[in-house]
């Protein structure tokens, strides 16, 4: 694949990525919020397979492999898993109404790229618009995560901000190590595991969503 | 023995120790091996420094490394470690014998903290910037389990504040370092082996692009500032210290918040050389100059005795911050020197805090009067690790804290000194008039007075004499590696 073509496709991938995470703080239901992000993974992991084809490096290809099985799979269904174990209402309640957040969410898109057209020759080792995109999910991540007071949507969020972080790394010269890649893949699994324990934890003895606990203050 | 498997073995251990705990039922065996496998962590921690001060630094295949920074906080967690391990020998027969702790969960809870320590000791020692990234993110997932360990509703929710906040917040620390490593591969010109090694970036830092490397440690700053409690990203930190179960939260304001700044000192490093001092410094300044004023008005106000030393911590990372911030030779070396210092301190005055809260059943300081009567040690050993915390000679933070407005003086950052000197006196005041109150006077009947036992005070008494010695006499050797550590972060 040339690298011209490689480009345009990450550029077609990033596009599709941010709309993702868009569709995941527009998201009005749970059970939407986590469909979106296992989209979103499915991007992550074709974009990988675009990198590996361009540049020749296995490395991507397992790394797009390992996207798949775990954040398009096991990630969401363990979400799901939880929801329907502990019962709760799936509408999303959203601090700020949601019209205002994707007004907000619109701002930090054209921030992200803004900042990236003031960076100098160093783009170059970045193929495409990875970098803005990659700022960009991270940022609209943060926004999930602050303005829905659900536990599992904040966990939503988390997963999207760690696509975005590993978009931009896959296109950095020819992605991070792949030991490297793997263990960051172990440790999000692992405290999504934790997550989902106290999740539980708190379903078992109060009757309240964990993010919804405001006792300690001062 | 190899050095390079000295490097291996010291994280391995812990790790080895915790999954054998999983396997023992008895509370005996359990907490030899706690405190056996702590004191094995601290004689690797010394090993290793007698390597690195003898030979200079060591690495083991590129992935570990350690120098003289790494040493300093290696033996900070070894110390640490061993001090907690004495003291939980106390802490637990009290906590079984109130029934707090449930007997069958003990597996778990040393296997926990020995993970715990394991992870710390892999940040410290990463070369590889991503493995600092990993371990770091460890730290997180297994003493999130610990701050929650106890079950309640106040334990959780502030396990599910400090697990998902520290993670959103390290997860732009991942951010900062693909860029740092993005840079870096752009230098070279490809991906060359060991392009994502702290020792191989510094090398070719002058030549790395300012521009991406400004973003990038805006990010690692924000992410890694948020482990470490800088303010304003602090908010978990004074629940999650204090909700955990007390040896856990000395080890997390001791240890586990220095461990964030090494990896900001790993990343300052880097940025000082790519884009020069002046931004970088900057930004230390505004998170450690924000940190010293917002943990203020909270530590004065404050009744709950953990609160007070958790908001406490984020003073005192800022302090840290502050010095790295102003610079130069002497705010690094002090910087650095606060580290030791507020880390032997504060895991001493949470240990005796924990002792207090046993012996009067709340944690309400408006509760706690006259613990030097029916604790004398304890008592004291409380007074003098408040009176550290303050700033006043002859204890160790004293002199820390001297260096650290003696740089600023020499930068001229006179308004910063001056607001620092004005929080400083503030929290002394407010500190002083806390402990004072929970020390003197008469207790209530109610109040243990169970008479002190001698091996945990051991733990405690470990800790003051650190607090102590550094207070009145710098040792050589320890001068030695904070100067050439200073060295290698001012070049």
């Amino acid at each position: 694949m040339s690298v011209d073509l490689a480009t345009r496709l990450i550029d077609v991938l990033g596009a599709l990525l941010l709309f993702s995470t868009l569709l995941i703080l527009a998201a009005g239901q749970l059970f939407r919020a986590i469909y979106a992000v296992a989209v979103q993974s499915v991007f992550l992991a074709i974009a990988g397979a675009v990198l590996g084809a361009a540049t020749g490096n296995p490395d991507l290809w397992i790394i797009a492999g390992i996207t798949i099985v775990v954040k398009a799979v096991l990630l969401p269904w363990l979400l799901i898993w939880v929801v329907r174990r502990i019962q709760i209402p799936r509408e999303i309640e959203s601090v700020i109404p949601i019209n205002a957040t994707l007004g907000l969410a619109a701002g930090i898109v054209v921030l992200a790229f803004r900042l990236n057209a003031s960076l100098g020759p160093v783009r170059q080792a970045i193929t495409g618009n990875a970098l803005p995109v990659g700022i960009a999910v991270i940022l609209l991540g943060v926004l999930v995560m602050a303005s829905r007071r659900k536990a599992l949507v904040q966990m939503v969020g988390l997963f999207a901000m760690e696509n975005g972080i590993f978009f931009t790394a896959m296109a950095v010269s020819q992605g991070m190590p792949l030991i490297i890649e793997v263990g960051v893949i172990l440790d999000v699994v692992l405290g999504a595991l934790v997550m989902g324990i106290l999740v539980l934890r708190v379903r078992s003895s109060v009757d309240t969503d964990i993010a919804d606990l405001e006792s300690l203050r001062g | 023995m190899m050095t390079s498997s000295l490097l291996w073995l010291t994280p391995l251990l812990p790790f080895a120790v915790g999954l054998a705990m999983l396997l023992v039922r008895d509370r005996r065996v359990l907490a030899t091996l706690d405190v056996a496998g702590s004191l094995a962590v601290l004689g690797l921690t010394l090993a290793i420094t007698g390597r690195v001060v003898g030979g200079g630094p060591v690495s083991a295949l590129g992935v570990l490394r350690a120098d003289d920074v790494a040493v300093l906080f290696l033996v900070l967690i070894g110390l640490l470690a061993v001090a907690v391990s004495l003291a939980t020998l106390g802490w637990m027969r009290h906590q079984l014998a109130r029934g707090q702790m449930r007997a069958d969960r003990l597996p778990y809870y040393y296997a926990l903290v020995h993970g715990f320590v394991a992870t710390m000791l892999v940040t410290v020692l990463a070369d590889n910037l991503g493995i600092l990234w990993i371990a770091m993110e460890g730290t997180t997932i297994t003493s999130a389990l610990l701050v929650g360990f106890h079950g309640d509703k106040h334990g959780l929710e502030a396990a599910w504040k400090y697990i998902i906040v520290t993670t959103i917040g390290i997860s732009f620390g991942l951010f900062g370092t693909v860029l740092v490593y993005g840079a870096a591969a752009h230098a070279q010109g490809g991906v060359l082996a060991g392009a994502m090694n702290w020792s191989s970036i510094v090398a070719i830092a002058p030549r790395l692009d300012p521009g991406i490397i400004r973003i990038g440690f805006i990010f690692v700053m924000v992410g890694y500032g948020t482990k470490a409690g800088l303010a304003p990203v602090h908010m978990w930190l004074p629940d999650a210290h204090s909700q955990a179960p007390t040896p856990v939260s000395a080890l997390l304001s001791g240890a586990l918040i220095k461990c964030a700044l090494f990896g900001i000192i790993r990343f300052h490093t880097i940025a000082r050389a790519a884009c020069g001092p002046a931004f970088s410094q900057g930004l230390l300044l505004t998170f450690g100059l924000a940190s010293v004023v917002v943990a203020t008005p909270f530590i004065l106000a404050q009744h709950d005795l953990k609160r007070l030393l958790g908001y406490h911590s984020v003073e005192h990372v800022g302090i840290i911050a502050l010095g790295l911030g102003f610079g130069g030779r002497l705010g690094t070396y002090g910087a650095l020197l606060h580290v030791i210092n507020h880390g032997v301190t504060k895991a001493l005055v949470f240990l005796v805090a924990g002792d207090a809260i046993g012996r009067y059943g709340t944690r309400d300081m408006r509760l706690i009067r006259g613990l030097l009567g029916i604790a004398p040690l304890a008592g004291t050993l409380m007074l003098m690790g408040a009176f550290s915390l303050a700033g006043t000679p002859p204890f160790s933070i004293f002199i820390s804290e001297l260096m650290v407005i003696q740089a600023g003086i020499a930068a001229g950052r006179y308004v910063m000194v001056a607001a620092f000197l004005v929080v400083v006196v503030l929290i002394f005041a407010g500190l002083i008039h806390h402990v004072g109150q929970m020390v003197f006077g008469t207790a209530a009947a109610g109040a243990s007075r169970e008479p002190e036992s001698a091996v945990p005070m051991l733990g405690l008494l470990l800790l003051a004499a650190a607090m102590l010695l550094l207070g009145v006499y710098m040792p050589g050797g320890l001068d030695h590696v904070l100067v050439r550590a200073t060295e290698i972060i001012v070049g």
